[in-house]
């Protein structure tokens, strides 16, 4: 096990800078997610650390072994690297059973027979796949196979452990399977890993830090609850969790509290942590769950501001309703038990959670 | 997982000189010596005023002036295109309508038909030539047949329309496979759309279906054009006697093969032919915008609805019949019967002239027993060298990151732009010009790598695109697991591209067994195949034992096409 560093990593596909600068140190037995849209630099970054890419600037370190140093040169071979990757599309071999897929790393090292064969029972019974030992990875379901290429990276015990969307072939149902056994075995495992994925749900309860990426760039690094609590910016709001954005302009401002003014001349109360300026044009984000529609009579108060809104849609999504509102201009969309009756709802917005951007940033909502 | 213990990480410290960096660059100089071994020494003479092996020969503009003051030259070079030009029109004619007729409506046996019409693909031209001698030449079966009842035939193979037809009709099963491949590869819905909005069938097939397949005609034309101009037998066994030269059987009688060579000339002529013969496989390459370069593509099964013929579906289906019986079947059918009698004429009852001395005399003759075992050695053994070589040159090429696989890709396909005829008069020169190889010059091991040279192409189209199907991940799950490019290539790749490795042994095995256009500038006494036999036993005039080898030469190449396609399931074309 060892950790990884990861140093102004710049990789160009001609004049597209894929990977912008990035820095990332993940820590001895860290689990660290890269987190993005596709297109973002998640998976050119993990290829670099693969040694599947060559970088062009830069360095990358595991270890304190150097993989690469754009500086100096230094590039080893991905062979020479000892990282384990397992890819989105699991890459089992297909002239090769279960028991042969696994134990080829065992025989590129010279491992002797017994041990080989000990090891890979071993790390067959690890991923729960010991039964299957004969078969031919086509004769396996996609869980199966994921498994085992699990195992295959495993066995080896490679320094680092990178994971390529590995869950992203399964089903939706089996995903979730999935991922409880992937959270489980990395608690049990305590390997240094890099995660790629695209699914938020999989960022956010496996990992100890996320690295959200846009663009080739960090967008945001945290934890998982500051990732989702306190994004950095719009996008990444708006990436993690469904999440409504309100134009506002900033009509008192305040440490602590500032009063907003929505599209339609209606004040809330928010509590923002940077001073803001007055008449500034702003983004309020709220995620669907903090609305709620407000109980007959409540007013706005210390806890969150009251404002009517008018009702655009409704469709019933099984037990629950999504309500479609237009609140002075910004769509916003609300999940409730019982749908709204008539075409106006009053709206309960808290004042804390909301989170205020500066310059109202273009996102798709 | 604390309870193995043992080393972690990579394998062992990586090798300061990898491995893979002298089998990369091996296998790239073998393959420029053997692109460049026929070429240079041909340029080379060109400029020379005597042969390049004399010493006192001398650098020349010469040989150029005389081939353009050369009396004859403008009437062969005339030839040349036209014979080339009328090829073409008939391959893509006829290609086109069978395209269309066995691939797109509901032609009653479609399928055996179009099997059918692709029978001159798998034999050679020379072979066909002989097939079409026994049925439609002066003393042919039908000729004689035709004469017993109206008098003269109105045909004669011994001139320009007729080696056309020949020619061409070995050459439309090109035509007919990239017509169909791009036929199988449009989206149906696009003539559905045309019929839903009222065009009828002929309306739809001129409107739509052929304006679709334009790109695939232009392309196969241009190869057809192509092969045209390289075309040996034809002309060497119908235009020859009738006194119509062209630049392949110039060369022929002005090369090595003549008693008299004029190097100069040969060489100068071998040069203007490349020059015009790379010209149009560029041309090729730009029509094909580079990709899709092979027939040997699988094609998907997914085809589109069939139009419906009608009324005609008869008429034509007997109009397709007449036209593969007459064109290929009887051909070889009656080549055949012809090896098995002392002579074949309709006046004579098959029966009195049964026998098989035509294959006693290939027995007893050493030179016709030599050549067919050399012709085996040769596509056995050269074969699987070949497929070696073309395995690793795909594997380099398509999945390594040698720092010179892009020009070694461009070199391994440049044979595509050397005509048979030019390979052979180089290779010729190549093996005179270097001292101490006196011993493969007399062998069958100087065929064995000229037509390695001549069909690395034709090998890296069938496998290319097998190996361009199984996933990078494959190798690269394997280079990250701690194995270098050698390993990997060995104990994954090797083993997922057999399929691919096979089908080119097939195809390569086929193209060596048949070839003789190269070979006719190589062999010596001793080094005879089939291909030289025939040429030289057709000169000679015996004509039993000319279809005897030819018997042979088909039957082999059945049985192998019949073996790989059953046992392997080998697709030898879309």
């Amino acid at each position: 096990m060892a950790d990884l560093l990861i140093e102004g990593l710049v990789k160009r596909f001609g004049d597209v800078r894929a990977v912008d600068n990035v820095s990332i140190h993940v820590a001895d037995g860290e689990f660290v997610t890269l987190l993005g849209p596709s297109g973002c630099g998640k998976s050119t970054t993990l290829a670099a650390v693969a040694g599947l890419d060559r970088p062009d600037e830069g360095r990358i370190i595991v270890g304190g072994k150097t993989y690469f140093d754009g500086a100096r040169g230094t590039y080893l071979p991905p062979e020479a690297r000892g990282c384990g990757l397992v890819f989105q599309s699991y890459a089992l071999w297909p002239h090769m059973t279960v028991f042969d897929n696994v134990v080829f790393p065992l025989t590129l090292r010279k491992v002797n027979a017994a041990e080989r064969k000990r090891r890979v029972a071993e790390v067959l019974a690890l991923v729960e796949m010991e039964r299957f030992a004969d078969r031919y990875p086509h004769m396996l379901s996609g869980g199966q196979q994921q498994r085992v290429a699990l195992a295959r990276t495993l066995v080896y015990q490679p320094a680092i452990l990178l994971l390529d969307e590995p869950l992203s072939n399964l089903d939706a149902k089996l995903r979730d399977r999935a991922r409880v056994w992937l959270a489980e075995l990395r608690t049990r495992l305590g390997l240094t890993t890099i995660y790629v994925t695209h699914d938020q749900i999989e960022a956010l309860s496996l990992s100890d830090r996320i690295v959200v990426m846009n663009g080739g760039r960090i967008a945001q690094l945290g934890t998982p609850q500051d990732i989702y609590e306190r994004p950095a910016d719009p996008f990444v709001a708006d990436f993690i969790g469904t999440t409504n954005f309100l134009p506002a302009k900033v009509a008192e401002p305040g440490v602590g509290t500032a009063l907003l003014e929505l599209g339609n001349g209606q004040r809330i109360e928010v509590a923002a942590e940077r001073a803001q300026t007055q008449g500034a044009r702003v983004t309020i984000a709220f995620r669907p769950e903090q609305m709620r529609v407000a109980t007959a009579g409540e007013v706005t108060n210390g806890e969150g501001s009251v404002v009517d809104a008018r009702v655009l849609t409704r469709s019933y999504v099984g037990g629950r309703w999504q309500v479609g509102l237009d609140l002075g201009g910004g769509p916003l969309r609300l999940e409730t038990e019982t749908p709204p009756a008539g075409d106006a709802v009053r709206l309960w917005l808290p004042r804390h959670g909301g989170i205020v951007f500066r310059e109202s940033g273009h996102v798709a909502a | 997982m604390s309870t193995t213990t043992s080393e972690t990480g990579a394998p062992a410290a990586p090798a300061r000189f990898p491995r893979e960096t002298p089998i990369q660059y091996a296998t790239t100089l073998l393959v420029v010596v053997l692109v460049a071994a026929p070429l240079l020494p041909v340029l080379y003479q060109s400029l020379l005023d005597g042969a390049l092996y004399d010493h006192d020969a001398r650098l020349t503009l010469g040989n150029f002036v005389r081939l353009a003051q050369n009396e004859g030259f403008p009437r062969i070079l005339w030839n040349t295109f036209l014979l080339a030009g009328l090829t073409t029109v008939v391959a893509q004619l006829f290609g086109t309508l069978a395209a269309i007729l066995f691939g797109r409506t509901d032609l009653p046996g479609a399928r055996v038909l179009g099997e059918l019409f692709l029978w001159p693909l798998y034999l050679s031209a020379l072979v066909l030539s002989f097939g079409w001698y026994t049925i439609y030449g002066p003393a042919g079966y039908v000729t004689l047949f035709w004469q017993s009842l109206f008098g003269d035939a109105p045909w004669n193979l011994y001139s320009l329309g007729g080696m056309a037809v020949i020619a061409g009709v070995s050459q439309a099963p090109l035509a007919y496979l990239y017509c169909l491949s791009s036929a199988g590869m449009t989206d149906p819905t696009l003539e559905e759309a045309a019929r839903v909005s009222g065009a009828g069938t002929f309306r739809t097939l001129w409107r739509v279906t052929l304006p679709l397949m334009m790109p695939a005609i232009a392309y196969s034309a241009v190869l057809n054009f192509t092969i045209g101009l390289e075309l040996l037998s034809v002309p060497l066994i119908f235009g020859e006697p009738a006194g119509i030269n062209v630049l392949t059987t110039f060369l022929f009688n002005i090369s090595a093969t003549s008693p008299r060579p004029d190097h100069g000339l040969a060489a100068t002529a071998a040069a203007l032919m490349l020059i015009v013969i790379c010209f149009l496989v560029w041309l090729q390459g730009r029509l094909l915008g580079n990709t899709r370069r092979f027939v040997t593509l699988g094609g998907k099964a997914t085809r589109p609805r069939p139009f419906r013929l009608g009324g005609l579906r008869w008429p034509l289906f007997a109009a397709a019949l007449v036209y593969v019986v007459m064109t290929g079947v009887a051909p070889i059918a009656m080549l055949i019967l012809r090896a098995f009698t002392s002579f074949l004429s309709p006046m004579i009852p098959l029966a009195d002239v049964l026998t098989l001395d035509n294959f006693a005399a290939l027995l007893n003759e050493p030179v016709y027993a030599r050549a067919v075992t050399n012709s085996f050695l040769v596509s056995l053994v050269g074969a699987a060298l070949a497929t070696a070589l073309i395995g690793m040159v795909a594997l380099i090429v398509h999945r390594s990151e040698f720092r010179f696989r892009g020009p070694l890709h461009y070199v391994a396909l440049f044979p595509r732009a050397v005509p048979g005829v030019v390979a052979g008069i180089g290779f010729f020169y190549a093996f005179a010009l270097i001292p101490g190889i006196g011993g493969i010059r007399n062998s069958i091991w100087i065929l064995v790598i000229a037509f390695t040279m001549r069909f690395i192409p034709a090998g890296l189209g069938a496998v290319a695109p097998m190996l361009l199907q199984v996933s990078p991940d494959l190798d690269r799950a394997a280079r990250v697991q701690g194995a270098d490019w050698w390993t990997t290539t060995r104990r994954i790749m090797m083993p997922l591209m057999r399929p691919a490795l096979v089908a080119c042994y097939t195809i390569l095995f086929i193209s060596f067994f048949k070839e003789y256009s190269t070979a006719i500038f190589l062999f010596a006494p001793g080094s005879e195949v089939i291909g030289t036999a025939l040429l030289q036993t057709w000169v000679q005039g015996e004509v039993g034992v000319v279809a005897g080898l030819a018997a042979i030469q088909v039957a082999v190449i059945a049985v192998c096409i019949t073996t790989a396609r059953a046992i392997f399931g080998v697709k030898l074309h879309g």
